[in-house]
Parts: structure tokens; C-alpha cells; sequence
């Protein structure tokens, strides 16, 4: 049955949203850091989106829609937080090490071997120690979003998405290396 | 070289750039090993990356909050004198809507769309309040606090108050309203702040009644968390005011924002 009207357009939105509530909540909780604070995360990105279902284009990526919703949500909200939201920018936060922008390749094998032990609490503290930006691109790109949208969640051009992405790899693969088990 | 290595990886090389890659790894060690290092950490962050699902108690609180359809009324046929009559009892029912726009509350009550954009109000004006530093620009001149904005905002705030001795201007910041950019423009009454939160208007489920006359604005006027709000919209630009002052003070304040023309 079909469901016509404003509202009937924002029900079938919603549902579909919903269906994005747990690849959501994972960014959030990336971005907040706490189960917490990641829930209202969640909560005001819906709300938001329910705000502005009507600006939504049927047939373009809902996921990458939601997925800027939730990033603007995070960043005023972190600006108001922090005091200084303007000057800086969010690499501000936690800037990816100096030494991360002229990596030295490493020739042998000790690097592939580290990677490969590795563990999953490993990564999250990698990742949480990176800036908000070079952990959201990785998130992104783990989520199979194009570079084109994620450009559009992140409101940059593709080539900064490409050159954030390297940069935030290379700084992952330094402080996986680093850190000895 | 390396640079190009992801986009080879991921497939987003076209096919000539694919043969000239691989063709430069298959001479190079020092390439090799890094599109393999590379290759490692994929596979690491895709297998072993933590995954957070969202709990169950949330997801239930979402699909609570989202609006449900309206039932679908089943068609009835229109006897044929109500198909002749209707059109102009609708066109004057719209008419005198359109001229007495207090009468809109009479048959346009407050949709749950609306308590989304009161919601969003009362929650900056409370981020703003919980702010260690609130104000990006703390003045009480309107002619420094609304040149600061240019450049942050892709419009212009529309704000010509600066301030008075009942409600004095104390500066500004810039945030988002629901999906947008938004100026916040702080003003005082005696030790309470009132926030006021200029944003482009389009797209936004604005409450349609009962509007009420302040200055030359038709403002909606409502209350939320032991907060009083006033909605309007003027042009493109749309105006939150949230505080926990009085209604009464409120409306004048929204009087002086939109004096009467």
C-alpha cells in the first residue's frame, strides 16, 4: 500500500534509516568515545534527519547522507564543548605525528609481521589516538563509502579525501608498529 | 607511485594506469613491499576493527521518535452536487486563512514535525549555556559581532538590534540548526541569556499555528523543558529565540528584532 504525502515520504525514510542505526552508532561511538555520548549522538542525527527529511534527494546514498548529519552534529556539538570551534579546525584535536607525513617504508618483513599480530584493541587505541578527521576517513573508507562521498560527508574535495586517507593509513601503520606486544 | 597504490588496490585505477602499476611492482622491491604492507593493513582494519552496535534500547527510542504514517483513508465517492460546490468552499476557507493567519491554529494544529525544530531550539540554547566558552565573539557591539560572521556563513544574519539597555547584546557563535549553518546571537535580561538562532528557513517542518503578532513578525510561541520559544520565519531566514525568561519578555525581544515595517 502505497503511503502518499510529506509524512508517508519521511515514514518510508525512516525506516530505511533505521536500518543504518548500528553503522551510525559504530562512527559515533568512534567520534565520542563513550557508549554515552555516543547514543546521543545517534539520537540527535536522527532527529536532525527527521528535521530535514524533505531536503533528502530520493535514489542518492542515504548512508552518506545520515553519515554528514552525524559528523555536523558531532562537530558543533564538539565545538561548543571545546570553546574555540573556528580557529584550528579539527586537526587540532589530535594531529597525526610529524614523523607520519615522510614514512619510511619498511624493507624487511618486521612490519608485515607486526600488522599481522596485531589485535582488535590494538586498532581502537590507534584509532582513537589519531584526529577526528584521519579517524573518520578510515571509518568511512571501512564502511565502503566512495571517495566522492565521502568527500560529501566530510565537506572536502576527493583529493583531500585521497590525501587524508594516505596520511591517516601511514600514521595508523606508525603507532601500529610502534606499539610492542 | 605509492600514492596510487589504494586507488590500484580498491580497483579505481583506469585499466591503462592498472598496467603501468603493476608493471612498475613487478621491477620495484621497495614498491612491492609497501602495496603489500598496505594490502596487510586493509585486511587488519577489516577483520579485526571493533565493531559498536547500537543498543537495542536505542534503537527501539528511534523508531519511537520517527513519525508514523497516517492511516490510509479509503476514497469515497463525492456525490456530484459536493464536486460542483467544494472547489470554491476550499478557495475561501484558503482565502480567509491567508488573511487572518491566526486562524491557522484552528485547523492546522502542531504536527510532531514541529517539536523536532522546538527540540533542536532548546537543545542549542542549553549546548550554548553549558558551554565553558560560549561566545566565539564576545561584544556588545552589533556592528563587531555581525561583521564576524561574514565569511562563516553563506548568508547574512539580518540582524539590525544591537542591543539595549533591558536586553543587552553580549556576542555570538557560530553553529548548526538541525542539518545547517546557523548564527547564535546571545543577548541578556538581567542575569538570564536568551539565545537567538538565525538559519535558512527552507525545508524546515515549521509549526503552522497559532502565530501571534510581534512586531512584524508572526511568531509560534511555545514552551519545552521549563524553556519559553518563539519560532518565526521572516523572508528566506528562519529565528529560534530560547531562554528561560518569561514569554512576555520574549515577544518584546522578538518586537525588537523585527520592528514593525
Amino acid at each position: 500500500m502505497s503511503r502518499g504525502g510529506e509524512a508517508g515520504q519521511a515514514w518510508e525514510l525512516g525506516r530505511e534509516a533505521l536500518a543504518y542505526a548500528d553503522t551510525l552508532y559504530n562512527l559515533a561511538r568512534y567520534l565520542a568515545g563513550n557508549d554515552s555520548d555516543a547514543e546521543d549522538l545517534v539520537q540527535e542525527t536522527y532527529s536532525r534527519a527527521l528535521g530535514s527529511s524533505g531536503q533528502f534527494t530520493p535514489g542518492t546514498n542515504l548512508k552518506a547522507w545520515l553519515f554528514r548529519i552525524l559528523r555536523n552534529t558531532f562537530i558543533s556539538q564538539y565545538r561548543r564543548q571545546r570553546g574555540n570551534p573556528v580557529v584550528g579546525g579539527l586537526d587540532t584535536v589530535a594531529p597525526i605525528p610529524p614523523a607520519a607525513a615522510d614514512i619510511s617504508w619498511v624493507r624487511d618483513d618486521v612490519e608485515l609481521d607486526r600488522l599481522r599480530k596485531v589485535m582488535a584493541e590494538d586498532i581502537e587505541r590507534a584509532l582513537m589516538t589519531l584526529s577526528e578527521d584521519a579517524r573518520t576517513v578510515i571509518l568511512l573508507d571501512l564502511e565502503g563509502l566512495s571517495e566522492v562521498e565521502t568527500a560529501e560527508v566530510m565537506g572536502c574535495a576527493v583529493g583531500t579525501v585521497k590525501s587524508r586517507l594516505s596520511r591517516a593509513r601511514a600514521a595508523l601503520r606508525l603507532l601500529l608498529k610502534d606499539w610492542k606486544r | 607511485m605509492r600514492e596510487q597504490l589504494l586507488d590500484f588496490q580498491q580497483g579505481r585505477l583506469v585499466p591503462d594506469l592498472v598496467t603501468s602499476v603493476r608493471r612498475h611492482l613487478d621491477g620495484c622491491g621497495d614498491c612491492a613491499h609497501a602495496d603489500q604492507v598496505e594490502r596487510e593493513l586493509t585486511q587488519v582494519l577489516e577483520r579485526r576493527t571493533p565493531q559498536y552496535s547500537a543498543p537495542v534500547a536505542l534503537k527501539r527510542k528511534l523508531a519511537a521518535n520517527w513519525p508514523t504514517p497516517a492511516p490510509v483513508v479509503p476514497r469515497r465517492r463525492v456525490r456530484s452536487w459536493l464536486r460542483l460546490f467544494l472547489p470554491p468552499v476550499v478557495l475561501a476557507t484558503a482565502a480567509l486563512l491567508f488573511l487572518v493567519p491566526d486562524m491557522r491554529g484552528l485547523v492546522a494544529p502542531k504536527g510532531p514535525a514541529a517539536s523536532v525544530m522546538i527540540g533542536e531550539a532548546v537543545n542549542d540554547h542549553v549546548r550554548l549555556l553549558q558551554s565553558e566558552r560560549p561566545l566565539e565573539v564576545e561584544s556588545s557591539g552589533i556592528h563587531q559581532v555581525i561583521p564576524w560572521f561574514s565569511g562563516k556563513l553563506d548568508f547574512a544574519p539580518g540582524i539590525r538590534f544591537a542591543g539595549d539597555a533591558e536586553f543587552p547584546l553580549r556576542g555570538g557563535a557560530v553553529g548548526y540548526f538541525v542539518d545547517r549553518k546557523a548564527a547564535a546571537l546571545v543577548y541578556g535580561r538581567r542575569l538570564h541569556s536568551i539565545s537567538l538562532f538565525v538559519f535558512k528557513a527552507e525545508g524546515l517542518p515549521w509549526p503552522s499555528a497559532p502565530l501571534e503578532p510581534a512586531g512584524r513578525a508572526h511568531v509560534y510561541r511555545t514552551a519545552a523543558r521549563g524553556f519559553n520559544v518563539l519560532l518565526w520565519r521572516d523572508g528566506e531566514l528562519g529565528y529560534a529565540l530560547v531562554s528561560d525568561v518569561s514569554a512576555g519578555d520574549l515577544m518584546l525581544l522578538a518586537s525588537k528584532l523585527a520592528p514593525p515595517a
